[in-house]
């Protein structure tokens, strides 16, 4: 039990990563306004980023732009440059869906004067 | 030139979608003509595509030139000229429809909802041609985004089912992202074929069994998987009738074929995680689709919701043909699948022809009219031949070969629920077939006119395909057995 929870301590970031994402995913089930539902979208998907960006950082490296073009190239001395570019890709994604996300909350509240879906639910009945 | 054809299949929808809002600013008109040009080159393309694939083996597009495991690549092989084919012939078809029943509210925006259709069909060519990982998830958060917009295009309930799509779709999304980025930590690649070299060492690893389970559950989420369905009839009955043909029989099925290539491209089809087979896996999740869509379907009154809970269980259909692990089952599982979209694109040109122009949502409504209707009644005896799976359809040559599939690995439970589910289809169709032709409700005393062109050329294209499919569903098996299989099966 004890070396358990030691060892679950001992990755700080796998430790942040879970609480952000159920904290999010929490917020997403309970909450039932539609702004709210959409920030724990938004806090879920930051959650998987930044999982992408902790699995990728490197004690002592630099940016990948070769420090000499004689000496041998050592690769420990480079930060890997393929999950920062795959972390800026899923930013623009998430951006692009909070943005659609808001729009539709906006359309929402203009038809049905509510953001709270117990209240659209009983219009819509 | 025929190296250029899958990028070019790529970029022809994606420019006539960004050029649109320029080229139509004046002339808005322009939008529906410009889309439906630029579709009906595609399925040329995509024509000589396949054929040039049959004739000289797959191409390799690398970006950039940078080679496979570094870059990006793109391979077109026999499964995805298939599909594109279908893509873009079912493509052609949505835009040719959505000429007469675009929503008339939208006035100036029509531009931009020809730009979303666009937008949707070149993303989907991008999952079909993808052997990347990460490239994969991209193309499914475009298409998932354009779906999102022209779901809620259509105001009113719309709006709020497109709001569930989003949030369920993107947490399907973030699953996904996050299945990807524990297997690249542990392999280090994204590229398919490199990470299937290194995975079967890997197996065993508790980050790729994790990894594995989130990238499944992610496009579950995205393919309507059964516990996983609930945004998916709601979106798709209130999502404007225009869209809903393209939506219904193309999203979800590509996040099908994203899952076979990951199962069968990446892993390979004899893996087992933990001792248990990862296609037996496969097998009972369609089973269990395809038993519980179909009971779904049969509780509707809705025309659209009982069309969109068929559609999950043919999914479960799909499924089942494609975990039997032999040549046989999965032939029948894609051949059920090219089935499966032009079914489901003619049921939802069907819904939206029926709901435009007779004004029918319900079982009820659908009595009303029958009599007046030629061209909707034979669509829907020809579709629902189909659906439930009677000879002279392609629907039934596809599951003959899953059943056939099935019983050559002895798997007397997915025979079962196949069977299952075709008894239920014919019960939601006997249901359907019994309001129209029993004449419960007095005949509608309304004089319809005759029937736009547009709509007569989507619902007899799709219902002839139907039926040759069925006629021609030798040969097509036999390319797929020929071209399309995956390797290792």
């Amino acid at each position: 039990m004890v070396d358990s929870l030691i060892s679950i301590f001992q990755r700080p970031n796998f430790l942040t990563f879970v609480i952000i994402f159920l904290w999010g995913f929490y917020i997403m089930v309970t909450r039932y306004n539609l702004v709210k539902k959409l920030i724990g979208m938004y806090l879920v998907q930051t959650s998987v980023i930044f999982f992408l960006v902790s699995i990728s950082a490197k004690k002592g490296a630099t940016v990948p732009v070769l420090l000499s073009t004689t000496d041998p190239v050592q690769a420990a001395n480079y930060a890997n440059p393929l999950p920062h570019v795959m972390t800026l890709t899923a930013i623009v994604v998430g951006v692009a869906t909070t943005g659609v996300g808001l729009a539709l909350c906006a359309a929402i509240y203009r038809k049905y004067g509510s953001l709270d879906e117990q209240e659209i639910l009983e219009k819509l009945e | 030139m025929s190296q250029q054809l899958p990028i070019i299949l790529f970029l022809l929808p994606l420019f006539a979608a960004i050029s649109m809002p320029v080229v139509c600013l004046r002339h808005r008109h322009w939008s529906h003509r410009i889309s439906v040009v630029i579709l009906a080159l595609m399925v040329l393309v995509s024509i000589a595509n396949l054929y040039n694939v049959i004739e000289h083996g797959e191409v390799r597009y690398m970006f950039s030139g940078w080679v496979a495991p570094l870059g990006i690549e793109w391979v077109a092989d026999g499964l995805a000229s298939i599909v594109l084919v279908l893509l873009s012939v079912l493509g052609f078809l949505g835009a040719v429809f959505a000429g007469s029943t675009a929503p008339k509210a939208l006035g100036g925006r029509i531009v931009h909802y020809y730009t979303l259709i666009l937008l949707l069909i070149s993303a989907m060519v991008g999952i079909v041609f993808t052997r990347d990982l990460f490239n994969l998830f991209v193309f499914l958060e475009v298409a998932a985004i354009a779906s999102y917009a022209l779901i809620g295009v259509a105001g009113g309930r719309a709006l709020f089912a497109a709001f569930r799509y989003l949030v369920l779709g993107t947490l399907g999304a973030s699953l996904y992202l996050l299945g990807v980025s524990y297997l690249y930590a542990v392999t280090g690649t994204l590229n398919m074929a490199d990470m299937a070299d290194k995975l079967p060492y890997l197996i065993s690893s508790k980050a790729v069994v994790g990894g594995l389970l989130f990238m499944f559950i992610g496009l579950g989420i995205k393919m309507a998987l059964v516990p996983f369905h609930s945004w998916m009839p709601e979106a798709y009955t209130y999502a404007p009738s225009s869209t809903t043909p393209i939506l219904a029989s193309l999203v979800t099925k590509m996040a099908l074929l994203a899952w076979v290539r990951i199962i069968f491209w990446v892993l390979s089809a004899s893996i087992a995680i933990y001792d248990i087979p990862i296609l037996l896996i496969v097998e009972v999740i369609g089973a269990l689709a395809a038993v519980i869509g179909a009971s779904l379907a049969l509780a509707q009154r809705n025309i659209k919701m009982i069309f969109a809970y068929g559609g999950i269980s043919h999914i479960g259909i799909i499924l089942i043909g494609i975990g039997q692990g032999n040549q046989t089952g999965f032939a029948g599982g894609i051949f059920y699948l090219l089935n499966d979209a032009v079914m489901q694109a003619a049921l939802f040109f069907l819904a939206g022809v029926a709901f435009h122009h007779y004004g029918v949502k319900t079982i009820e409504d659908m009595a009303r009219v029958g009599k007046q209707a030629p061209w909707l009644t034979v669509s829907l005896i020809i579709v629902g031949l189909g659906m439930i799976g009677l000879p002279p359809t392609g629907g039934f040559f596809g599951k003959w070969y899953i059943i056939l599939g099935a019983l050559d690995e002895g798997n007397y439970v997915s025979v079962a629920a196949v069977l299952l589910s075709t008894l239920l289809t014919l019960a939601y169709f006997v249901k359907l077939f019994e309001g129209i032709f029993r004449q419960m409700s007095t005949p509608s005393e309304v004089k319809y006119s005759e029937i736009p062109f547009a709509f007569k050329l989507t619902l007899g294209v799709t219902s002839a395909a139907i039926l040759i499919l069925g006629l021609l569903s030798a040969p097509i098996v036999q390319l797929i057995l020929s071209q399309a299989l995956p390797p290792g099966l």
